[in-house]
């Protein structure tokens, strides 16, 4: 399936900023399930990509001019192979066994890991704790906010994407298994769903499998992979700090449309 | 309870240790009015000169002077060469462990020890897979502490490779006797520590591969409890001491903001801890760090001095295994022991544990400065049983090693001259090659019978000699 994306974001500011940074993850990678056809980072000004601690394809732009608004904008189009379902990894998955502030597992947590899994620790197990978090926490809009933690947004019952993900990595830790964070974009054809999105991966059996708890998805062919983390703040596409400009709005606009293959003429 | 303890100054029979007969000649002669009056000037000079120390979990953030004891304890030359010689050994190793963990992982290959324990430790920073560093190295700044049992012998403790503290303490309490001991000096002859300040300089500068690199100290600020001796070892150095909002980065380059405009930074001596580095990479709530500073330091531009993630390497659940690296990077035999430690995640090594907590001393693998600790033999019932509990509800994070009766040396006390317990923290450089200055820093617990030196558990200091005999 090819892909194109269109995403802004526009940051303006109440007050000039003195000076920003900020940490870009907006550019996907070639993978065993992604081809990039091309793809454009526009930026205030040009900044040369780096990789992060996770691999990630990381840009670090830094403004000491005064600034009042700023415009980050990320489009291209990537191909995605539909029938792979998992991927494959040199890296050792150990270091995605430690919980974070974020996705630390409390007794609830827990005993929902247990109560779905039992000793069982493959893909189908998984899948069931992933419908059953799906159940507990509905996805709602507005009934966490951007630093809820799994455990929080457990108790509430609800949730976004990023609650999701934070929950199912809580318990798939609590159970053993190395899970991670990811973020990127999701091909919908409902509209009511953002087009920027957060789903897990597990490590079973020798690779990474996706878990999309929000869309009840264990196959990713609808998404694109932008980066990965132990959690939200690791894989954020962006995650930034000002000095000055007291408020700010944030204007993001994501587009994700399916391609259709043209016919050679 | 009957303990033999080894005493510094004393032997079994009560002569005095051939290191020590200066000065017990001297304190023999010295009227006790005269060193009353002495002590006296110490404290006063002391607060004059601000060493306090902040405790933990004291709301007020009460300073407090570091109890500072004028009867030094005394190392005879040939066993500091040993010391020496152990302590260099260890820290070689350590780094060579560091930087193979952060690259081929040969040790774990090898099966020395476990992958998971390593690879899953909150400690180990991804931040560092792969990344090279200047001279490999990783613990520019180490402090290894040593404890004496029984019989003497040096057992290291543990090794502290993040940021270890107390180096000013070791360098104020050598000017303090000096200065109300000159005629002491005269006599013998005792190593001299004066140059620590300029070997550090040396060694952050090369870990640099930047020609006279700008070289700054990074504090949390003035609230952290060893904020005295970050603003001291700045000042001893010449360099500037900043927090972290006097640090920018632009473009991948760390610059210091002064009156003169935007200086580059090419190497930050840290004192504030991994988490805390860069609100963008790891915390986000950190306002001590750097924004951007991890991008800079992945790309090379800047050296951080500790290493990022070396606190994998002196977690003490990775302690066990440092004999083992030792004879794995060096084919060495170590020069100083391991205390014997039961790692409580092992069932077999948990079961031994809770069957002998009242004799044990039981550790958090992450904790440090004597917090989260039990010592089994002074502890209460109730906080055995207490302990029990914790220990049960998470096994991993504990570690376990008999009572050690360290050492005690004659220590000013309200009664008179007492033998109180001390330990060792020599402090090791490693640059272009691995020095350190002669002794280190002695820590007394000044409670009768305390087994615990950390200045936040009560703990004192005392001048350190290494003597010619």
């Amino acid at each position: 399936m090819k892909l194109a994306i269109r995403h802004d974001t526009t940051y303006r500011y109440d007050d000039q900023v003195r000076a920003s940074i900020q940490y870009l993850r907006l550019t996907p990678q070639e993978s065993q399930r992604q081809h990039v056809l091309d793809w454009h980072l526009e930026l205030p000004r040009p900044v040369p990509a780096q990789r992060d601690p996770y691999g990630n394809i990381l840009h670090v732009l830094s403004l000491d001019e005064p600034h009042d608004s700023l415009l980050i904008s990320a489009h291209g189009q990537v191909e995605i192979d539909t029938t792979r379902d998992c991927e494959q990894d040199s890296l050792s998955p150990l270091p995605f066994l430690r919980f974070t502030r974020l996705t630390q597992a409390d007794e609830a947590l827990r005993q929902f890991a247990r109560r779905y899994c039992g000793a069982h620790r493959d893909r189908a197990a998984l899948s069931e704790l992933m419908f059953g978090l799906a159940d507990a926490m509905p996805y709602s809009p507005g009934s966490t906010r951007v630093d809820s933690t799994a455990a929080e947004a457990f108790a509430v019952g609800a949730g976004v994407c990023q609650d999701h993900s934070h929950a199912f990595l809580a318990c798939a830790r609590s159970l053993g298994v190395a899970a991670r964070y990811v973020s990127g974009y999701l091909f919908s054809d409902d509209s009511a769903h953002l087009a920027s999105h957060a789903w897990a991966e597990a490590w079973i059996d020798g690779a990474w499998y996706s878990f999309d708890v929000t869309n009840g998805l264990t196959r990713a062919e609808r998404h694109l992979k932008l980066a990965v983390g132990l959690d939200y703040l690791d894989a954020c596409p962006v995650r930034g700090m000002r000095r000055g400009g007291s408020g700010e709005q944030m204007h993001a606009r994501v587009q994700v449309s399916q391609q259709r293959v043209q016919a050679q003429q | 309870m009957a303990r033999e303890f080894y005493d510094e100054m004393y032997d079994g029979s009560g002569n005095c240790r051939s290191h020590y007969r200066e000065f017990a000649r001297w304190l023999a002669a010295t009227p006790a009015e005269q060193l009353a009056r002495r002590r006296q000037e110490a404290d006063l000079l002391f607060h004059r000169a601000g060493i306090t120390f902040t405790l933990y979990g004291d709301e007020q953030g009460t300073e407090r002077l570091i109890p500072f004891d004028t009867i030094p304890r005394s190392i005879p030359a040939r066993e500091w060469k040993t010391i020496e010689q152990g302590c260099i050994q260890r820290v070689k190793a350590l780094n060579m462990f560091l930087a193979d963990l952060y690259h081929e992982q040969r040790i774990l290959k090898a099966g020395i020890i476990p992958a998971e324990q390593v690879l899953a430790n909150d400690q180990y920073q991804l931040a560092m897979q792969g990344l090279d560093l200047h001279r490999d190295l990783y613990a520019h700044i180490a402090g290894v502490d040593l404890v004496r049992d029984g019989d003497g012998t040096y057992y290291v403790l543990e090794d502290n490779l993040r940021t270890p503290s107390g180096v000013s303490y070791m360098l104020e309490d050598r000017k303090m006797m000096m200065r109300l001991f000159p005629e002491l000096f005269a006599a013998q002859r005792i190593a001299p520590i004066d140059h620590y300040p300029s070997l550090l300089l040396a060694t952050l500068k090369s870990a640099s591969a930047v020609d006279d690199p700008c070289v700054v100290v990074l504090t949390p600020g003035h609230f952290n409890s060893a904020y005295f001796e970050h603003a001291f070892l700045a000042r001893e150095m010449g360099v500037e001491l900043v927090e972290g909002a006097d640090l920018f980065v632009r473009d991948e380059q760390v610059f210091m903001r002064t009156t003169a405009g935007p200086r580059r930074v090419d190497v930050i001596y840290r004192r504030l801890d991994d988490a805390f580095l860069d609100p963008l990479a790891f915390n986000p709530d950190s306002m001590l760090g750097v924004p951007g500073l991890l991008s800079a330091y992945r790309a090379g531009r800047v050296v951080l001095a500790n290493a990022i993630g070396t606190g994998v390497a002196d977690d003490k659940s990775i302690y066990p295994y440092v004999p083992e690296m030792i004879r794995f990077y060096l084919d060495e035999a170590p020069i100083l022991a391991n205390v014997p430690t039961w790692q409580c995640r092992k069932p077999a090594e948990l079961s031994h544990v809770l069957a002998h907590l009242p004799e044990l001393v039981v550790k958090e693998t992450q904790g440090s400065g004597g917090y989260g600790m039990l010592v089994g033999p002074t502890a209460s019932r109730a906080e055995i049983e207490a302990f029990r509990e914790r220990l049960k509800a998470n096994p991993a994070a504990y570690i376990a090693q008999p009572t050690l009766s360290l050492s005690t040396c004659p220590t000013f006390v309200e009664q008179g001259v007492a033998p109180r317990h001390i330990d060792l923290r020599p402090f090791v450089l490693s640059g272009r090659e691995t020095r350190l200055v002669p002794g280190g820093l002695t820590r007394v617990a000044l409670r009768e019978g305390s087994l615990v030196v950390n200045s936040s558990q009560g703990g004192g200091t005392k001048d350190t000699w290494v003597v010619e005999d």
